[in-house]
């Protein structure tokens, strides 16, 4: 899996490319967690070419959310792909990660 | 005699690789087998990789091996089916029933994810091998 980040002018977007598993979930914890220490605290994960998602990556992200929030922002996921739209739901986690359409979507109310 | 329209099998070290190659074996198998449904690929990958995650994450060698994760799944008409075992392991120590964890939990979702996502999940153990079977009807067939 392969991570980048961008910064705009009200969030920071952080692409998350491949299987996000075991194997690339405490890599996306990490990640996030140097684009929040850089300054940025409300993040947005575009997951247009995260085509699988497990319950690790699931644990990553809700990981990157509360460190979002402790840092005074928020975390918001974008471009849900069906596999993991059907992980979210069958945890009932789709709760908490609130999934946008796209990245400029997810703060534009806010 | 079942007849099995197509197949994989891995086994190797219980190592963040194997993860990629059971991965990489699944998505050559559905190639091979067009007439299974979206739906039925995404679930059972889903199932099969949370299984043997468990194992690399979790399992413990009895003796002096290491553990060693095996994947053997096969499309049946109408049933898809993947025995996830680890070798050399201990008997699975905790709760083998799925936990319901805080929203706020980083762990602890995914066995109750396996049973949400196949039809049945038996344990089996012998000669210090742990064994997960998973079976998922299929609307193919």
């Amino acid at each position: 899996m392969e991570f980048s980040h961008e910064v705009k002018e009200s969030y920071a977007e952080v692409k998350a490319n491949g299987r996000l598993n075991m194997v690339s979930a405490p890599k996306l914890r990490e990640f996030v967690t140097d684009v929040i220490a850089a300054g940025s605290n409300r993040i947005v994960v575009n997951l247009e070419n995260t085509a699988f998602m497990d319950s690790s990556g699931l644990g990553a992200l809700i990981g990157c959310l509360k460190a979002a929030r402790q840092a005074g922002g928020d975390l918001r996921i974008a471009a849900v792909q069906p596999q993991v739209k059907m992980v979210l739901q069958l945890t009932s986690m789709d709760k908490v990660l609130t999934s946008y359409t796209s990245a400029d979507e997810a703060f534009s109310n806010d | 005699m079942t007849e099995v329209l197509a197949s994989r099998t891995f086994r190797g070290p219980a190592a963040d690789e194997a993860i990629e190659s059971v991965h990489n074996d699944l998505d050559s198998l559905w190639l091979d087998v067009p007439f299974v449904g979206d739906m039925d690929q995404m679930t059972f990958t889903t199932a099969v990789i949370e299984s043997a995650s468990n194992i690399v994450q979790h399992a413990e060698p009895v003796g002096q091996e290491p553990v060693e994760l095996g994947v053997d799944v096969e499309v049946q008409p109408a049933l898809l089916q993947a025995r996830v075992s680890a070798y050399h392991a201990k008997p699975p120590f905790g709760p083998m029933t799925p936990g319901s964890p805080d929203e706020e939990a980083e762990s602890g979702r995914g066995l109750a994810l396996i049973e949400a996502l196949v039809t049945t999940v038996t344990f089996e153990r012998q000669d210090g091998t742990n064994t997960w079977v998973l079976t998922r009807t299929s609307e193919h067939g």
